[in-house]
């Protein structure tokens, strides 16, 4: 079954069909999260509420805005974010995740627990990241996956907020020519 | 253009705002312009597309078999929850709608799906948000008044209990001043001598210290009706009435008094049989007396 045949069943009440979204996708949230954190007990309760605001807003999935995958690690980093700005105000410390490495690995030719067309997507997606250089990739990902503020990130990182701008814009630019293919007609 | 930033800003914020990684001051000047600028807006959308997808880039992390199965029962009990709490509510409102039905009109009632017209949807939405709500409300309430009642109890039995200690402390206090008062070391201590019939005995002690004076007597007889016994303080100059007391059933007496007194001042104690209520000096002869020396 689909995912949107999937997501379309959930609105419609079917808690099996939050199963099977859960038991295709939960290793990918599970992965999105643990990017953004780090305690086992914020990863858990981040990848459940995932699911559950995907339960309880299924029937504002709109296909036409993208794929359910998308859309459900789009709910995850949202809610990983969120939950790691939580705990910065409250210790008074870093935001947990990446220190600033580069992390963006090469999606390998087939992901487990991913089907053709998601390994697809994540090859393109990866591909498209391995093109930047560096220093563009790195202030993307902090403030993608670390949850940053450019001002955040200049300060991390000790580069002028001027430098750490260009680099987050030109990176975007870059993607967002690489991704279209993800958005366009027959494309994964 | 009401806000101050320009829409060359604007536009080159966009990539972070679609990243979410403006500060909040920033933030909130370039969604002020994006509001009012459809080209931002068409950008905008764009780049938080791109930005979507850039979490395909995290590989999928394969949880432990125990986490995993714990984290998707309890979504489905969630969401079985959720789907029962929909049904009730829709199931009600179609009661309340079509009114009583007959049992030929009885029909399987089924949550409602995404066919429905989205004038019906929103209404039964709204009534389910003020059904889930009211029950939310309720379920609440009750658990509150429930809490309340729990923590009344428990403020009541701390209470009785907070009562027994101070009662217990007063208690212990009080056997702690009176070992003080028999045993001190400023403590003279008198034995009482009678011409009773019962042979009446018993020791005044006198804590000088605390001015504090314990009567402890045996084989007290009880006074006839009408009458009780008086303590009194002599000096030479005056009998001191120390109050009355009444001797238990078994003929034993304590009696506690507080008086200051010079220490050399006392000559004797005495007990005397006296009217209900005392007297105010002596109108018998001591049944019991000590003399002081």
């Amino acid at each position: 079954m689909r995912d949107v045949v999937l997501v379309r069943e959930m609105a419609s009440g079917d808690d099996r069909a939050l199963g099977t979204l859960y038991d295709r996708w939960h290793a990918v949230v599970h992965g999105v999260v643990a990017r953004v954190l780090r305690q086992p007990d914020d990863i858990e309760d981040v990848v459940e509420e995932t699911f559950w605001q995907a339960w309880r807003q299924a029937s504002r999935f709109d296909p036409a805005r993208g794929a359910v995958q998308t859309w459900l690690l789009t709910i995850a980093r949202s809610r990983a974010l969120d939950r790691a700005r939580a705990l910065r105000r409250r210790r008074e410390s870093p935001i947990e995740g990446d220190d600033g490495e580069v992390v963006v690995e090469q999606a390998a030719a087939s992901d487990p627990g991913l089907d053709a067309e998601a390994t697809e997507r994540r090859q393109i997606v990866t591909a498209a990241l391995s093109q930047l250089p560096a220093e563009q990739r790195q202030a993307l990902e902090l403030g993608y996956y670390g949850g940053l503020s450019q001002s955040e990130i200049a300060e991390r990182t000790g580069q002028p907020l001027g430098t750490v701008k260009t680099r987050m814009r030109l990176a975007m630019q870059k993607l967002r020519s690489q991704l279209q293919i993800l958005h366009s007609e027959g494309g994964p | 253009m009401t806000d101050g930033m320009t829409h060359e800003a604007a536009s080159e914020a966009l990539e972070a705002l679609a990243l979410d990684a403006l500060d909040a001051s920033e933030r909130a000047e370039v969604l002020a312009h994006v509001a009012g600028c459809a080209e931002c807006q068409r950008e905008l959308a764009a780049l938080e597309r791109t930005s979507d997808e850039l979490a395909l880039a995290a590989a999928p992390l394969a949880m432990a078999p125990a986490q995993r199965d714990r984290i998707r029962a309890r979504l489905l009990a969630r969401a079985g929850a959720d789907r029962a709490v929909a049904e009730r509510a829709f199931a009600e409102q179609r009661a309340e709608s079509s009114g009583p039905a007959r049992p030929s009109e009885v029909v399987t009632l089924r949550a409602p799906r995404r066919g429905m017209g989205t004038s019906a949807w929103m209404a039964m939405a709204a009534g389910l948000v003020a059904i889930v709500g009211m029950g939310g409300y309720m379920s609440a309430r009750r658990e509150r008044d429930a809490l309340r009642a729990s923590l009344q109890a428990a403020q009541a039995e701390r209470g009785v209990r907070l009562a027994a200690v101070d009662s217990l402390r007063a208690t212990l206090e009080d056997k702690d001043r009176m070992i003080a008062n028999l045993t001190g070391a400023q403590v003279a201590v008198m034995t009482m001598a009678s011409q009773s019939p019962t042979s009446p005995t018993g020791r005044m002690f006198w804590d000088q210290a605390h001015n504090a004076w314990t009567l402890v007597a045996h084989r007290v007889p009880m006074p006839k009706s009408g009458r009780t016994y008086q303590l009194w303080l002599v000096t030479p100059t005056a009998k001191i009435n120390a109050g009355t007391f009444m001797p238990k059933p078994d003929g034993e007496v304590m009696v506690r008094a507080t008086m200051a007194m010079p220490t050399d001042s006392l000559a004797a104690v005495a007990v005397t049989d006296e009217p209900i209520g005392g007297s105010a000096q002596p109108t018998t002869a001591p049944m019991m007396v000590a003399t002081a020396r």
